[in-house]
């Protein structure tokens, strides 16, 4: 048999395993990963980064997918940028060194290694959250995934909650661990358009 | 005393960046005053607060670990300094220089990271400031009471600058360094004659300084213009005294010279916080 006819049949037998895979480019403008940590013993205090990208795909057949955010760390946010008469704003500490240091780690990525399915659609993410330079297996939960149309664009548009916990010890981050809880929970709330 | 009052005392910023510094600076010093190794003090009280807030890990090997190596290694090597005969200008010449070298190598791949362009103008700068402080504080090392007072107005005004830029685990460090050396002092005042340091001491106050200094304007809110600053301690801890004075009057007036020099430095830091609009 020639090469040709070995390529072709390969191509043939991969045409509809990667036909059924949708892969979506996510929206910006509607992904913000979001995050609370208990402050004093007290509240839940929320934050947000308001800056990500990412990409995820799913074969709804084959039941696989991967899913990768890409978190902007300076562009983290918990309503305290007017530092008024302090020194220095909540927002501020948290991107200098105690915390997301995001000079020296200007993002945080979450890749993953395998997509659950639950019926045709994805129902959790295992895979590995990079912080601080440091690689952790992280598991998030699908709170909710759901497909319809972008009704400006006509795409196909997919969206959901992807939600899990962390230690932030675990990565490194030690800052005022007692005041600010240990334990971090997020959020991830994403929308994509089909590519 | 139950162990989350333990716990919950240890994990105080006060006793982590004050206290505990302190008390291991003073006990190091203490008990080796009648030998050359007085100057591990410093390292007792650094060791302390790195101990309390985030332990002793190397990898990744960031921005603070890296400052962490050059932390545990400038007093080990300090004190094989102190054990030649001959230590002189020669050594402290290449001390200067190999501080200037760490800088680079703390700080050059993260400004790389964030602008290319400055990257090296600002390296060269931290370098130049580190060679100058280690010059400075090692001109005096083989007087306990100059070196140890020169670590606590450096401390003072790196912490209380670290504060104002954002960054409370430096102000720990920062402060921690001037505990230990409080430590050393006052352990000079109490036994009324001053103790041997040398580099053991003068190294790592002097490179982690400079090296923490580096680590608030790059990864914290830092001005430029609060570094340059700290050469006035150890110029202040180089004041004149009368000869007739004892040593717990010298390790006063000294001590207070170099507290007073820290405030430039804490001005410029304020002066800039004040001024930010984040």
């Amino acid at each position: 048999m020639s090469r040709l006819a070995v390529a072709l049949l390969a191509a043939a037998i991969s045409l509809p395993a990667s036909a059924a895979t949708e892969s979506y480019t996510v929206d910006p403008l509607h992904t913000y990963p979001n995050f609370m940590v208990e402050h004093w013993g007290l509240s839940m205090m929320s934050g947000r980064f308001d800056k990500s990208t990412g990409k995820f795909s799913f074969d709804r057949a084959a039941k696989t997918g991967a899913v990768e955010f890409v978190i902007e760390t300076a562009s983290v946010t918990t309503g305290d940028n007017d530092k008024g008469a302090r020194p220095r704003s909540r927002d501020e500490h948290l991107r200098a060194a105690d915390f997301f240091n995001a000079t020296e780690f200007p993002r945080m990525t979450f890749r993953s290694t395998k997509v659950a399915f639950q019926g045709d659609l994805p129902s959790s993410l295992e895979g590995n959250l990079t912080l601080l330079g440091v690689t952790k297996p992280v598991t998030l939960t699908l709170e909710r995934f759901k497909c319809g149309q972008n009704p400006f664009n006509k795409k196909d548009r997919c969206g959901g909650n992807a939600v899990g916990k962390i230690k932030r010890s675990d990565f490194g981050m030690k800052t005022a661990i007692g005041p600010v809880g240990d334990e971090i929970s997020l959020n991830i709330s994403f929308e994509g358009d089909k590519d | 005393m139950p162990e989350n009052s333990v716990q919950d005392l240890l994990s105080h910023p006060a006793v982590q960046g004050g206290v505990a510094p302190l008390i291991a600076g003073f006990l190091a010093a203490l008990a080796l005053a009648r030998t050359r190794f007085a100057g591990l003090a410093i390292l007792a009280g650094y060791a302390t607060v790195i101990a309390l807030t985030t332990g002793f890990s190397f990898a990744p090997l960031s921005t603070s670990r890296k400052i962490l190596l050059v932390g545990l290694a400038t007093p080990l090597m300090g004190l094989a300094a102190d054990f030649l005969p001959r230590a002189g200008r020669v050594f402290l010449l290449a001390f200067a220089l190999a501080a200037a070298l760490a800088a680079v190598w703390v700080f050059l791949p993260v400004l790389q990271n964030k602008d290319a362009a400055t990257a090296w103008p600002i390296t060269a700068g931290l370098a130049l400031l580190a060679f100058a402080l280690v010059w400075l504080v090692g001109t005096r090392r083989d007087d306990g009471v100059r070196t140890a007072a020169a670590g606590v107005g450096l401390g003072v005004a790196l912490g209380i600058a670290a504060l104002l830029s954002a960054s409370t685990g430096y102000l720990l460090q920062g402060l921690g360094i001037a505990a230990a050396s409080g430590g050393l002092l006052l352990v000079q005042m109490i036994l009324n004659r001053g103790a041997r340091t040398g580099f053991t001491a003068a190294l790592p106050i002097a490179a982690l300084i400079a090296l923490f200094a580096g680590a608030i304007f790059v990864l914290a809110a830092a001005p430029w213009y609060a570094l340059p600053l700290l050469v006035m301690v150890p110029l202040a801890a180089a004041v004149p005294v009368p000869a007739g004075w004892g040593t717990w009057l010298r390790a006063f007036a000294i001590g207070a010279c170099a507290v007073a020099a820290a405030l430039p430095t804490i001005i410029a830091a304020w002066h800039a916080a004040r001024g930010s609009a984040g």
